[in-house]
């Protein structure tokens, strides 16, 4: 318990610091914040004016304390490029993301663990061999090239699938398998080599003169012994999905966070760059947070 | 008295096999365990008396260990020829079976009364109250003061003593005839060792059950079994009454072990090791294989293998026996 609250404690301490490396980064990046609202055509004294106006003439410790004291009372600002509200923005992004990134979180576990614990069932069969095969092509082919080929495919050739856009459910399959694929990989590989090394374990032949039947030892005893590593995985998996999210929505144009800040980025829209990637920041902690949560009462050495 | 055998294996072998390699570890092993007796069989290590243990509930490593020959007869039905449902069927209901180190033979996982109740269920459909009183009643069989507070714990809570009484109840829970004790005590203190031994020994009263107590240590042998089996390079070589074998060795490699065993009271201070090495398994003499470290050998004893042969009180491998 000790544990978890002083977990809670550093990771608010690590996204606030966080806050403060983002503010500072997008300032020191270069690039004219002015060409996101206005004209090529604009005046030195106008842009000037405009930067006057967003507070930018500041010294950047003070533009960080205003900006956080709005943040803290629920005032986000607004885009730059829109001028829309960005607390009205973020609703509609937050949600797409979590579905998109809930789903591939969701499919990584539904067909990585089962697979593994297959391959370690079937060790040195042609199963064994098929499956780590394919989880070896999971992690060498990167995602943003396993997206443009599965567009390719199921998109503009075989017509089964739309290509991109945020139209229900047929338009979710691509993007989250493409963000997906390294996730099953990795928790095929890590899945079976957990099993293949608590299978050899002294306690397993302990259960089988007791009379257990391969079965219960396999899917109770040796997969909960397992569950330890795939759920640390969890927790860098959250990181990862959060990174290629923002390929992945970019490629097949759903309009969630990933999509929402990169477009940010390239029109130096500020306010805009500064809450998305601050929410990555959470969406990834709160992952590593959950994970630990889980690895504690998963644990019983740390739950005691 | 004739007694009635349990179990009895015969001409049992077991082979390694792999590429390049093909030779038996274990070889030609005869031997019963009856009603209601403690049977230990004791050699160095490496001799193939874990080995043996293991093989009677199908445990050994296979592949690439198999049994390449003989029976393991228990009831009507031969060991090495059921399937491996039937198998399962006799662990822990018929025979079960402790091992050596309590600490990593338990999941750590699981509360100890979690894995109780498993065993349990592994043969017979009991609710859950029910599992819990026998889970106390053979905690508390197996010497544990606390039952009820052990029933919680993990693994990982307890001491090494106190995980190999939860071992022992583990094997107790269906009340099998026979318990396989594969080094029990090795792992454990010296005052532990003897409180477990004493357990071991009165379950077998209280129980009326049989016992086989794998070990290399010849005092614990001394104190608690009836019958001994000394093994050498995977065979027996002198089977017989503790008593007997204690009393009169007749194989010189009998006597050599009790000569390397330091004894109180007795008139020489001087341990006698045994000279040479154990050979390997896959380089053995070709014909008795203590040939080459026996004091009395003769001349056939390096051609022709000896049989275990009764010789009166005991029954030995050698052409040459102390008589």
């Amino acid at each position: 318990m000790k544990s978890i609250i002083s977990r809670v404690v550093s990771t608010l301490l690590l996204l606030l610091a966080s806050s403060l490396a983002v503010f500072a980064a997008i300032r020191f990046s270069g690039g004219d914040v002015t060409a996101a609202r206005m004209p090529a055509s604009a005046s030195a004294e106008d842009r000037e004016l405009f930067r006057r106006q967003i507070g930018l003439d500041k010294p950047i410790l003070e533009q960080y304390v205003t900006y956080m004291g709005n943040f803290v009372t629920g005032d986000l600002g607004n885009s730059l490029t829109s001028n829309a509200k960005i607390s009205t923005l973020a609703g509609e992004k937050i949600r797409n993301s979590l579905i998109l990134g809930g789903s591939s979180i969701l499919i990584v576990f539904i067909v990585g663990v089962p697979l593994g614990m297959i391959a370690a069932l079937k060790r040195n069969t042609w199963i064994d061999t098929g499956v780590t095969s394919f989880s070896v092509a999971g992690m060498a082919i990167p995602n943003f090239w396993l997206a443009l080929l599965t567009i390719y495919l199921f998109a503009s050739t075989l017509h089964w699938l739309p290509s991109g856009g945020q139209g229900g459910f047929k338009s979710l399959i691509l993007p989250a398998l493409v963000l997906s694929a390294e996730g099953i990989a990795l928790t095929v590989r890590m899945t079976r080599s957990a099993m293949l090394e608590n299978i050899g374990q002294d306690f397993v032949r302990t259960l089988r003169a007791a009379g257990l039947s391969e079965r219960r030892i396999y899917f109770k005893h040796v997969l909960r012994n397992s569950l330890l590593p795939i759920i640390s995985l969890a927790g860098l998996r959250v990181g990862q999905v959060v990174g290629y999210a923002l390929v992945v929505e970019t490629i097949f144009g759903w309009p969630g966070v990933g999509q929402i800040l990169v477009n940010g980025v390239l029109r130096r829209d500020y306010p805009i760059i500064q809450f998305f990637s601050l929410l990555l920041v959470i969406a990834v902690t709160l992952g590593n947070l959950f994970a630990s949560i889980g690895y504690t009462l998963a644990n019983p050495r740390l739950r005691k | 008295m004739k007694q009635t055998p349990l179990l009895e294996i015969q001409d049992l072998s077991i082979g390694l096999k792999g590429d390049n390699i093909e030779y038996d570890i274990v070889r030609n092993v005869n031997f019963t365990i009856n009603e209601n007796e403690i049977l230990a069989i004791v050699g160095e290590s490496g001799c193939g008396k874990s080995l043996t243990a293991l093989s009677i509930l199908g445990l050994h490593a296979s592949p690439p260990l198999q049994i390449t020959s003989g029976s393991i007869k228990f009831g009507n039905r031969d060991l090495t020829k059921v399937s491996q449902e039937d198998l399962r069927r006799v662990r822990g209901a018929e025979i079960a079976m402790i091992f050596q180190d309590p600490m990593s033979a338990l999941d750590p996982m699981f509360t100890v009364g979690t894995l109780l109740r498993s065993a349990i269920r592994a043969h017979k459909k009991v609710d859950d109250a029910t599992a819990e009183k026998i889970s106390l009643e053979c905690l508390a069989d197996a010497g544990i003061e606390d039952p009820r507070r052990r029933l919680a714990e993990y693994p990982f809570q307890l001491s090494g003593g106190v995980s190999q009484r939860v071992m022992i109840a583990l094997a107790l829970v269906n009340n099998p005839k026979i318990i396989i004790a594969d080094e029990p005590t090795t792992a454990l203190d010296v005052t532990v060792q003897a409180q477990i031994l004493e357990r071991l020994k009165d379950l077998k009263k209280e129980r009326g059950m049989s016992i086989m107590l794998i070990t290399h240590n010849l005092g614990v042998v001394a104190s608690i079994a009836d019958r001994m089996a000394v093994m050498y390079t995977g065979e027996i070589v002198e089977i017989g009454s503790v008593e007997n074998v204690f009393g009169k060795p007749q194989h010189p490699y009998t006597n050599g072990l009790l000569g390397a065993v330091p004894r109180l009271g007795s008139g020489s201070a001087e341990l006698i090791p045994i000279v040479g090495r154990v050979p390997q398994p896959d380089n053995l003499p070709s014909g008795c294989t203590f040939v080459d470290r026996c004091g009395r050998a003769v001349e056939k004893c390096s051609t022709q293998r000896p049989e275990l042969v009764s010789q009166g009180s005991v029954d030995v491998r050698c052409f040459n026996p102390f008589k």
